[in-house]
């Protein structure tokens, strides 16, 4: 978490304020987003600021059975293969823990261009 | 205004470069290096004591210890007459590659053949950081649960072998050695499975040939 914290600040540009921490987490490091979010909201304040919040996303599990050839895409941890049932998955990821992105507050006044690529815009907006 | 920033950069990057780093330190000084990670009371220390008093002139160990607070399992170490670096974390949960790294030049100078890594006791945060040894071990023993693997699968999945410890006290337990086994290798097919007791020294033959192999597999490659 200090890692991270400080990761921030230092990816933060000067005199802007960091609004959104957008975290991914593998499903296999054992790592869970609400206790990420619980010491993030304890420790970030004193370097960040109090607006500063943690959205950490669980990345779905990938990969193929290499008894029955399937590929799958898992949302929780799992040692045996969804479609015939033998512990012989080979996943292409999960150990992932990362700084996705930030959503920072520049102090200027808002106008009209496209700040957040992710956010849902209706046509026209 | 709110602006976004792409980043895409790995929380842990520096702890992994810096295990990167201690992983050529190891290997420039020709060391096997061997993290022993469990719960609290599984006997990763007495593992260590009797796997050293059985190597004694086989092998030339060292063990870096890792410790919430107290150097008492270092003190036991030390009692074999075999150098050990102590690391005290000040509470910190698990080892981080930097402790290793500052604890890397306190070993003695002289040929070393076997390094023994013991972190914390703690079955989910070590799973995340790399040290830089170049095998991890499990010891779980069996006065725990045998579903420990499913609850904890994260340290099992980054293991390389796994030792049942305490066998001697299966009559006297319900534990189910066979479920343990299957569900440690649900979670990690390629795992070594090792069952010893310390306490009597049953089933440590195996385990301590296995690490005489690896060290000499290490002087072959390299």
């Amino acid at each position: 978490m200090a890692e991270l914290i400080e990761m921030v600040a230092q990816r933060t540009p000067p005199g802007a304020l960091p609004i959104e921490v957008r975290v991914a987490v593998g499903l296999l490091t054992g790592v869970s987003p609400d206790a990420m979010a619980f010491y993030f909201e304890a420790m970030a304040p004193e370097r960040l600021g109090a607006q500063a919040r943690l959205r950490a996303r669980l990345v779905p599990l990938r990969g193929r059975c290499d008894a029955c050839a399937r590929a799958f895409e898992l949302d929780a941890q799992a040692w045996l293969c969804p479609s015939c049932g033998e512990p012989t998955l080979r996943f292409q990821n999960g150990t992932e823990l990362d700084l996705e992105a930030l959503v920072v507050d520049d102090g200027e006044p808002h106008h009209d261009r496209a700040e957040d690529p992710q956010e849902e815009r209706g046509p026209g907006s | 205004m709110a602006n976004l920033i792409t980043i895409e950069q790995k929380i842990l990057k520096k702890n992994a470069d810096l295990a990167l780093e201690n992983r050529q330190e190891i290997e420039r000084r020709g060391l096997l290096a061997v993290g022993l990670l469990s719960a609290p009371g599984s006997g990763k220390t007495s593992l260590l004591e009797r796997t050293l008093a059985a190597l004694r002139g086989r092998l030339r160990a060292a063990v870096i210890e890792g410790d919430v607070q107290t150097d008492r399992d270092a003190q036991r170490i030390a009692a074999l007459d075999v150098p050990v670096v102590q690391i005290v974390t000040n509470g910190t949960c698990h080892l981080e590659a930097r402790m290793v790294q500052e604890a890397l030049p306190r070993l003695p100078a002289r040929d070393l053949e076997l390094l023994f890594i013991e972190n914390v006791g703690n079955l989910v945060c070590p799973s995340s950081y790399e040290l830089g040894e170049h095998l991890r071990v499990v010891v779980l023993s069996v006065t725990e649960g045998e579903d420990k693997p499913l609850k904890y699968p994260a340290i099992f999945r980054n293991a390389d072998v796994v030792v049942f410890n305490k066998i001697d006290l299966l009559p006297h337990l319900d534990y189910d050695l066979a479920a343990a086994r299957r569900f440690a290798l649900q979670v990690n097919p390629g795992l070594l499975l090792f069952e010893l007791s310390c306490r009597t020294g049953a089933g440590l033959d195996p385990w301590t040939r296995f690490l005489e192999e690896r060290v000499a597999a290490r002087h072959t490659a390299g």
